[in-house]
């Protein structure tokens, strides 16, 4: 046992100076003669196991895998950060536009929703969309929303980058980023879902509500996948196009965060007509 | 790299420099630790990026307890893997081609070094999973006998020991002249 717990420190030593140092088998072997016999075929073999494990990420995953972690990062640093309602739960955000459409009659809303990132009133508008998403109950429907709410984004993005403001076309990059991220993720738990409900539908019961809005549940739920499924085509395309013509205007400053916002948005369209199809 | 204990401070405090000064640093390791686990080159990058990324959602709740960082890290990463293997109910057959190294200029070196990799993922099929987790930690992650200590929860000396039959068996199975 104590010659065995011997051996392993002695081959661990040699590994070391092998693999880490960068010594030779036969440097190793001199240093320990009386376990030369025996170390020799395991160094060998720990070389050749080294060697092999040597897999290399390719450079272009690599490059896209460290801007997704840069934004996720700027992500959380912007969520700190939020000026209005970012902090709030969801039913105090629910509250707080209630009670401004109460003060205001709807005037601010509807202001608001004309904003831009740069502008006073975009906090109002990103909050009222968190309130129609929270009022929204199926999958589909926020999936939905979320396309419309990327329509927005890119608009912003183009108006942001021929003003020259980068760091806001960086932060509603990301926003775009998320919202298609939500989209491929609402549609999968939807398809996962409809998959359980795939089993023969049960008879129809007379003056059931569902019956009564004249079409059944999961005709509904298919028309409504087929628009989105039509809308994302429509956007996949349009999307970049837009910030392709945006990066023609751009000032030289704004064109790296642009030519970043068309990779996400090619990238993420894919992955979200992907789950669709 | 500066000192561990506080880029992982700094990156709980949402310092983005400190983090990705983490990235890189653990991150190559990482994907070769995920590749070697599950042998299929698309999805060990898609792991890779979720780890990281988990691991901003998560930096937080991690405590300097004798735990470094690293092993904190490769702990997420090994969840991760043993997910993905038992959801494919099968471990790593199916894409070898997928893991090989495809950068290099010398087809015939590629070519050889794919060679090397599939005998050697052949190989570790052949080991416990304990002594195919410190290859791949030893060898493909290139962590010290105390960082392979610290993310397998043993001590050094069951990792020397596990280190050892796992090159003898390696051995058998590769025939290393």
């Amino acid at each position: 046992m104590k010659k065995s717990r011997e051996f392993d420190n002695v081959l661990n030593e040699c590994l070391e100076r092998l693999l880490v140092n960068g010594e030779t088998i036969e440097q190793c072997l001199a240093s320990c003669p009386k376990q030369a016999t025996e170390l020799k075929p395991l160094l060998q073999t720990a070389l050749v196991a080294k060697n092999a494990s040597v897999i290399q990420p390719r450079p272009e995953f690599k490059a896209r895998a460290r801007y997704q972690f840069h934004l996720a990062l700027q992500e959380v640093a912007a969520k700190r950060s939020r000026p209005l309602f970012g902090w709030q739960p969801r039913w105090a955000t629910a509250i707080a536009i209630v009670l401004i459409l109460l003060l205001t009659g709807g005037s601010t809303v509807a202001a608001a929703d004309n904003s831009m990132p740069d502008g006073p009133l975009y906090g109002v508008k990103l909050a009222t969309e968190q309130v129609r998403l929270t009022l929204t109950p199926s999958e589909l429907g926020k999936a939905q929303l979320y396309a419309s709410f990327t329509d927005k984004r890119v608009l912003e993005i183009a108006r942001m980058a021929k003003k020259g403001k980068s760091e806001q076309v960086e932060r509603t990059t990301q926003q775009l980023n998320a919202h298609l991220a939500m989209i491929t993720q609402l549609v999968s738990a939807y398809e996962e879902e409809a998959g359980v409900l795939m089993a023969p539908a049960p008879a129809k019961v007379p003056g059931s509500s569902r019956q009564a809005e004249g079409k059944s549940f999961p005709a509904k739920q298919a028309n409504m996948r087929a628009k989105l499924r039509t809308d994302m085509a429509y956007y996949a395309i349009h999307h970049p196009a837009v910030l392709r013509a945006a990066l023609r205007q751009a000032p030289e400053a704004v064109k790296p965060a642009l030519l970043r916002a068309i990779a996400v948005s090619e990238a993420n369209y894919e992955k979200a007509l992907e789950a669709l199809d | 790299m500066q000192n561990e204990e506080s880029l992982v401070r700094r990156a709980q405090q949402h310092d983005q420099d400190a983090f990705a000064q983490l990235y890189e640093e653990y991150f190559d390791k990482i994907y070769r630790y995920i590749a070697f686990k599950i042998g299929n080159k698309t999805e060990a990058e898609d792991m890779t990026q979720q780890v990281f990324l988990n691991a901003i959602k998560s930096i937080s709740s991690f405590r300097w307890r004798g735990i470094p960082f690293s092993a904190w890290l490769f702990r997420i990463a090994h969840n991760q893997v043993v997910d993905y293997l038992r959801k494919k109910a099968k471990h790593a057959t199916t894409s070898l081609d997928e893991v090989l190294v495809s950068n290099g200029n010398n087809p015939q070196l590629v070519a050889e070094q794919n060679l090397d990799i599939e005998r050697l993922l052949l190989a570790t099929k052949q080991l416990t999973q304990a002594q195919r987790e410190v290859i791949s930690l030893r060898f493909a992650s290139e962590l010290s006998i105390a960082q392979v200590a610290r993310v397998m929860g043993k001590n050094q000396g069951a990792i020397k020991a596990l280190q050892h039959s796992a090159i003898v068996a390696l051995r058998k199975t590769l025939s290393v002249e």
